[in-house]
């Protein structure tokens, strides 16, 4: 690892880490801010009389919305959550590798005294930092503003949702970054990421109506985060973490092979 | 003297399009090197694998007796490379770039200030605002700073202005003459042959001819224009040996294309006219392939 790469790739990715950071706080206290005026209204029994695929459509597992928990993966963590740090994660697993050799600064640094192994694991690296920092401005608000709210989560729950929602951006950002790699610009791997996380979702919905589509579900990387199960039960099962970190390891494992030997210029 | 830089059977491809094929070549400690050729003919390419960052299909190479691998960090510790096309971080200053290579480095970079004075480089201005000329001085700063012991060239003077260009014949002539060994890129003839004792000579991918500059300077083709002050006089240019494609342009003017040494002979000869006018100018590089090497592989053939 090189911290000099490390301070230079934080640094040039410090604004859009702001905003990231900042808008996820944001939306998180209105989360938390608007959960005592949700609690008991007409809002939930007209959302609980929808279909279960237009719920499950809004991000929902089917998981009580009157409950916090429910809540909180329908309104908040179910979708938008994961679109805004995916879209983070992706964005920066492009610029890691991809966006610098089509830019041709990675030629810049890589004529210089570092080997490619270091270069890499300090993306890396780097990758790991982004993904705690936009998971903390997720959950960090939910846990310091919610007693004012009404929203009290255990210590514990609130390290599993951290911690498992660590794990999945970091599982979405591996992905990307095996795939922008081997790349020579970032466009091809952004769409074939985006596409296959939209296609994921579009078959996770359907496989509320459709054997077929239920059939794609235990490869399916959305299917695992449920976040209500967290919040109300404490409960996240064995074969989440496997599935989570058995990505996140193989698909960096996959980076590092295909950017050792790549031609980067 | 060792070899510093060497090529043996280098080729590369990018797919089905050929980058380089067969580049075999040797460059001794302390030498300066030119690697001419037109753009695409290949250079950029050879020099990317003797980085290491590109993996020749066949073939390989070696930088002060140690194979080129992808992942030779060590190797380019000892390496100056400015690139052809400079690309920087365009949001950073020239500062920061210094800094950042200087750490990557490891180590603080003594000829840094030297350079800045020497080349006019103002590194407070972030990369976005400055000109390609520049952009360039920033690259040459980084790339030679470190007094590395090999430098690795490629077209350094690509958007310079004369002056500037001066400036960095100068510096790559003292690092020359301090023992450091140059590897130079260019498509300017002159360039070349200004800075370097010896030359490859690069077309189509292919290492077309490798020879002492002297004697690629001997091979000179000069484009002449003479304007004489009166008509044309007979036989003015008549028996010059080397002397070709003599056309009039007009009653006063002749132009033509002379060979090598044949200038002075041809300097003489118009001494004796009162002239208008008078031009020479190296000819293309791509006249210079075309009337030697071209026709060496024809005749070879």
């Amino acid at each position: 690892m090189s911290w000099t790469v490390l301070a230079a790739t934080l640094r040039q990715r410090r604004w859009s880490l702001l905003w990231y950071s900042l808008g996820l706080v944001f939306y998180s206290w209105v989360m938390v801010w608007f959960w005592p005026q949700f609690q008991g209204t007409e809002y939930v029994d007209i959302i609980e009389r929808l279909p279960e695929e237009l719920i499950a459509l809004m991000g929902s597992s089917g998981a009580d919305l009157g409950t916090l928990g429910g809540y909180f993966e329908t309104e908040y963590l179910g979708l938008m959550w994961m679109l805004i740090v995916s879209s983070a994660v992706i964005l920066y697993a492009m610029k890691a590798v991809a966006a610098e050799v089509s830019a041709g600064t990675m030629e810049l640094v890589l004529a210089q005294p570092i080997s490619r192994v270091r270069f890499i694991v300090t993306r890396v690296v780097g990758l790991v930092i982004v993904s705690a920092i936009l998971t903390g401005a997720t959950f960090a608000p939910i846990q310091l503003f919610g007693p004012r709210y009404d929203i009290e989560l255990t210590g514990e729950t609130f390290a599993l949702l951290y911690g498992l929602g660590m794990l999945f951006v970091l599982s979405i950002g591996g992905i990307s970054l095996a795939l922008s790699a081997g790349a020579r610009e970032a466009g091809r791997p952004t769409a074939i990421v985006g596409g296959a996380l939209g296609g994921m979702w579009i078959l996770h919905i359907l496989a509320e109506v459709s054997d077929i589509a239920g059939w794609f579900e235990p490869f399916n990387l959305l299917k695992y985060w449920r976040p209500a199960d967290i919040i109300n039960d404490g409960a996240v099962a064995a074969e989440v973490w496997w599935v989570y970190g058995g990505v996140t390891v193989a698909s960096i494992a996959v980076a590092i092979v295909r950017f050792v030997r790549r031609d980067v210029a | 003297m060792g070899a510093v830089v060497e090529c043996s059977a280098l080729t590369k491809f990018y797919g089905r399009n050929r980058g380089v094929e067969d580049v075999t070549l040797v460059v001794e400690a302390g030498t300066t090197f030119g690697f001419l050729g037109p753009n695409g003919a290949g250079k950029t390419t050879t020099i990317r694998c003797l980085l290491g960052m590109l993996k020749p299909t066949s073939g390989e190479s070696r930088v002060f007796g140690e194979r080129v691998t992808l992942d030779g960090a060590a190797l380019r510790g000892r390496i100056g490379y400015v690139a052809g096309d400079v690309r920087l971080f365009e949001r950073e200053t020239g500062a920061w770039h210094i800094d950042y290579i200087a750490r990557l480095r490891g180590a603080p970079a003594p000829s840094a200030t030297e350079l800045i004075d020497r080349l006019e480089f103002d590194p407070s201005r972030k990369v976005r605002e400055l000109s390609k000329g520049n952009k360039q001085k920033l690259a040459l700063i980084v790339g030679l700073m470190h007094d590395p012991e090999l430098l690795i060239l490629d077209e350094p003077t690509s958007g310079l202005d004369p002056l500037n260009q001066e400036t960095v014949f100068e510096i790559v002539g003292e690092r020359v003459a301090r023992g450091a060994t140059l590897f130079l890129s260019s498509h300017i003839l002159s360039e070349v042959e200004r800075v370097c004792e010896r030359v490859g000579i690069v077309r189509a991918g292919h290492l077309v001819a490798e020879e002492d500059v002297s004697d690629l300077i001997a091979k000179h083709l000069r484009d002449v224009s003479v304007t004489f002050a009166g008509p044309v006089p007979a036989g003015a240019l008549d028996g010059i040996e080397g002397l070709t494609d003599v056309t009039p342009s007009g009653d006063v003017t002749l132009s033509a294309r002379i060979r090598g040494d044949a200038i002075d002979t041809l300097v003489k000869r118009l001494a004796a006219h009162e002239l208008a006018d008078l031009t020479i100018a190296h000819a293309k590089l791509e006249d210079v392939f075309r009337e030697y090497y071209v026709h060496e592989a024809e005749v070879d053939a």
